[in-house]
């Protein structure tokens, strides 16, 4: 059961196995690419001649352990130690780091970033990495990018697509919805063929479904107004996503299942709900934990706003250098190397279950591949499509982990009838606004 | 009274019969030793107060003065944050947070409720162990102490499964005898919950009241057999007072758990949402300091939280000791 603020980590560990054991094979295939250690060998010329830097290096992604392998194979002077993160790891970063014990560097959600650099836990690596920006998206780069400065090497975004059970759609004769007024209808029509059939669940501990239709209707719940923040929890987009949902929700033509639970996949697994739009990382955990379905799923851009052909993302990780490394060039070489070499660009994606945010990875053929899974469908191209048109408004702030609780909390009471969402989003924000009041930082209203 | 002593006139007689030492030669010398400046003593109780000073004093200090600081940035914050002075603000802060309040409200229903109920259980369950009514008491006494081995982590995960409807025979079961019972709603989960407590603590509980009442000596209740009291009056009215020490420690006990309340509400938010980030108090520091990165209220929070579980225990002594006092003289 993976705590709810922790759900990458907690799907993304139970594929660990799994992935890791395929991960031989592919890395056998990648093995012999070109030497694309550029910055590497900047960092290690640094040491050379001396001990061997050693690096420690958290992270959560499936496959990491190879890649690591490889590289300290290949740079005998920089030996990198990878921990994986499960559980609460995410967490003990900051005590560790603020202890001065933490690693050199750890895997983050680009949603907790701001707070690490107001916090000061992390170094700015701007002189090491600036050098990458062109093997990156625009908006990657901007996600590590304050000020001018560059906290971190990007890796893995997530673009939003909808997952749908053809066979159910095609059973009751509904169009696949493309607008979410399409979906409205497509939701009541099927309730209506079969009570026992949802259009999807709305899991109240989910943000990160919250947030990608949130970003497609160009909201943000952070923005920049000179000096101070802007905090927009409840700002218009968010209530035109909190009206969409509370009507499926008033409708009960929604299921209000915790995402990651038993009773969830039980959901799935039943063909009680028939799409489920998120990440593109999330077809994995759908494999992982739906086999037997396979063959039964697509994938189609998630449901668009009237008048907009927007997409969305759920949000990214990044590579950064934490405060307390004492070796910050051999660290955000290794950094470089792993998120943007092509040599590691096809375990990231095969093993790794990630969507690139770099250049070179959108490019590799392993992308591109149909899955079995999904009737022989590359979904990849509707979550690359998605990418490019995921609207470029949304500005991650401080006080992400609060802001996070305040809505979840909120959420629950929502689905459990004693509030409507804009009630939760105006507590929410009424909560963050004051938390970032207490914490001294300017605030805008 | 000389054929049936209450263990307050034994230890009475005891203490008559122990010499005042003040009429014995052999403590004078021991008194100087004391007097004289040995060292030995003092050496004997340093490890007791190294630890107790830095695992108990330091960290209550250092939260104590950590409430009084809290983090400030400016503007956007880039320019980094630094620690300054606030004095009661966190305080304030804490005692604005209306989540933070309903918390104590929830352990207080929970409380309430689950107290007497562990309680009546656990000394049910020792009375009837001491009682020569139970046959393979070992057998049953391991079988109760059990779900204490087990930790509380894993006892909460344990019965996450069995409350969740796709995985439960208990669930199902119910459903089956057209009861659809939800475990996990919002009016159901702090009884699901308390549920889950009262199974793994019952058990040690009612050890402790148990080996309280193997001190008990035997005259006493054949002296009351004697008088013609029957096996449920002996435990009523015999048993139970003379265990009356142990039966307000293991009160007291559990109503310190149960302010303190984190483990199985923390786990089974896994799989409910009925269970919000900041449901108990210990949660709610939890949320404060390691969700919502702010140490200082979460130091705050705390602090409020042991003044309150202090307050509580010395009420509890007290209203029991006010008692006892009144029925003995």
């Amino acid at each position: 059961m993976a705590a709810r603020t922790t759900t990458p980590l907690g799907w993304r560990r139970t594929t660990a196995a799994v992935a890791a054991a395929a991960s031989i094979a592919a890395l056998a295939a990648c093995g012999s690419t070109g030497d694309n250690t550029a910055s590497g060998e900047s960092g290690g010329a640094a040491d050379a001649g001396s001990d061997p830097t050693t690096v420690e290096f958290w992270g959560w992604v499936p496959g990491l352990e190879d890649l690591v392998a490889q590289w300290n194979d290949e740079n005998p002077d920089i030996q990198v130690n990878f921990h994986r993160m499960t559980g609460d790891d995410g967490q003990k970063v900051e005590a560790a780091v603020d202890a001065g014990a933490g690693p050199d560097l750890v895997q983050l959600s680009t949603h907790s970033l701001p707070d690490y650099v107001i916090q000061k836990r992390v170094q700015d690596i701007t002189e090491y990495v600036s050098g990458d920006e062109a093997n990156y998206t625009p908006a990657a780069w901007a996600s590590v990018t304050f000020d001018g400065h560059v906290y971190g090497v990007p890796q893995g975004i997530g673009p939003t697509g909808m997952m749908y059970r053809q066979d159910i759609l095609d059973q009751y004769g509904i169009p696949v919805p493309t607008t979410w007024d399409e979906y409205l209808q497509a939701a009541r029509d099927l309730h209506a063929a079969n009570p026992d059939v949802y259009i999807a669940n709305l899991s109240p501990g989910e943000i990160g479904q919250w947030m990608q239709e949130v970003q497609q209707a160009e909201g943000s719940w952070y923005g920049i107004d000179g000096d101070s923040w802007t905090v927009g929890v409840n700002d218009a987009a968010s209530k035109q996503v909190a009206e969409r949902w509370q009507t499926l929700l008033d409708e009960g033509l929604v299921t209000t299942e915790l995402m990651w639970t038993p009773e969830y996949w039980s959901l799935v697994n039943a063909g009680t709900i028939a799409t489920i739009s998120y990440a593109a990382w999330f077809p994995n955990a759908l494999v992982e934990n739906a086999a037997d379905t396979s063959g039964l799923w697509r994938v189609a851009p998630m449901p668009t706003p009237a008048g907009s052909d927007n997409q969305g993302d759920s949000g990214g990780a990044a590579v950064v250098v934490l405060a307390g490394a004492e070796q910050p060039a051999a660290a955000a070489a290794f950094a470089s190397w792993l998120n943007g070499s092509d040599e590691t660009q096809e375990a990231l994606i095969v093993d790794g279950g990630l969507f690139p945010s770099t250049i070179n990875g959108l490019a590799n053929p392993a992308l591109m591949e149909a899955s079995d899974f999904f009737g022989g469908q590359v979904i990849n191209e509707v979550f690359a499509e998605s990418a490019a048109k995921t609207p470029a408004t949304w500005v991650d702030g401080p006080d992400y982990g609060t802001a996070q609780t305040a809505v979840l909390d909120e959420f629950a009471k929502v689905v459990a009838g004693s509030e409507t969402f804009v009630e939760a989003l105006d507590n929410a924000q009424a909560a963050v606004v004051a938390d970032l009041e207490a914490r001294g930082l300017s605030v805008s209203e | 009274m000389s054929t049936m002593p209450t263990g307050r006139t034994v230890q009475a007689s005891r203490e008559r019969d122990r010499p005042a030492p003040s009429d014995q030669a052999p403590a004078l010398p021991r008194r100087r030793r004391v007097g004289g400046g040995g060292a030995a003593p003092y050496l004997f109780v340093l490890p007791f107060v190294v630890l107790f000073v830095v695992f108990m004093v330091a960290p209550i200090v250092i939260a104590i003065v950590n409430s009084t600081f809290s983090s400030q940035s400016s503007g956007l914050g880039f320019g980094g944050a630094s620690t300054v002075f606030v004095g009661v603000q966190n305080y304030l802060r804490a005692f604005g947070d209306r989540d933070f309040l309903a918390s104590f409200g929830r352990v207080l229903l929970y409380g309430v409720v689950q107290v007497p109920l562990m309680m009546v259980i656990a000394a049910t369950l020792a009375l009837l162990f001491d009682s020569a009514l139970v046959r393979a008491k070992r057998a049953f006494q391991f079988a109760v102490f059990l779900p204490y081995a087990v930790p509380g982590v894993i006892a909460a995960l344990l019965w996450g499964f069995f409350y969740q409807p796709s995985v439960s025979p208990l669930v199902q079961g119910l459903q089956s005898l057209g009861i659809d019972a939800d475990l996990l709603a919002p009016g159901t989960i702090l009884w699901s919950v308390a549920n889950v407590g009262i199974w793994s603590y019952a058990g040690i509980n009612m050890i402790i009241l148990f080996s309280a009442l193997q001190a008990v000596p035997s005259e006493v209740f054949e002296a009351a057999r004697l008088d013609g009291a029957g096996d449920l009056r002996i435990a009523l009215s015999i048993k139970l007072p003379m265990i009356a020490p142990a039966v307000l420690l293991t009160t007291l006990s559990t109503v310190i758990g149960t302010l303190q309340l984190f483990n199985e509400p923390q786990v089974l938010q896994s799989i409910t949402p009925n269970i919000s980030s900041d449901w108990t108090p210990n949660m709610a520091v939890y949320a404060a300091s390691t969700l919502g990165r702010d140490a200082h209220l979460g130091s705050a929070m705390a602090v409020i939280l042991g003044v309150v579980t202090l307050a509580v225990s010395l009420l509890l002594v007290r209203a029991t000791n006010v008692r006892e006092g009144g029925n003995g003289r």
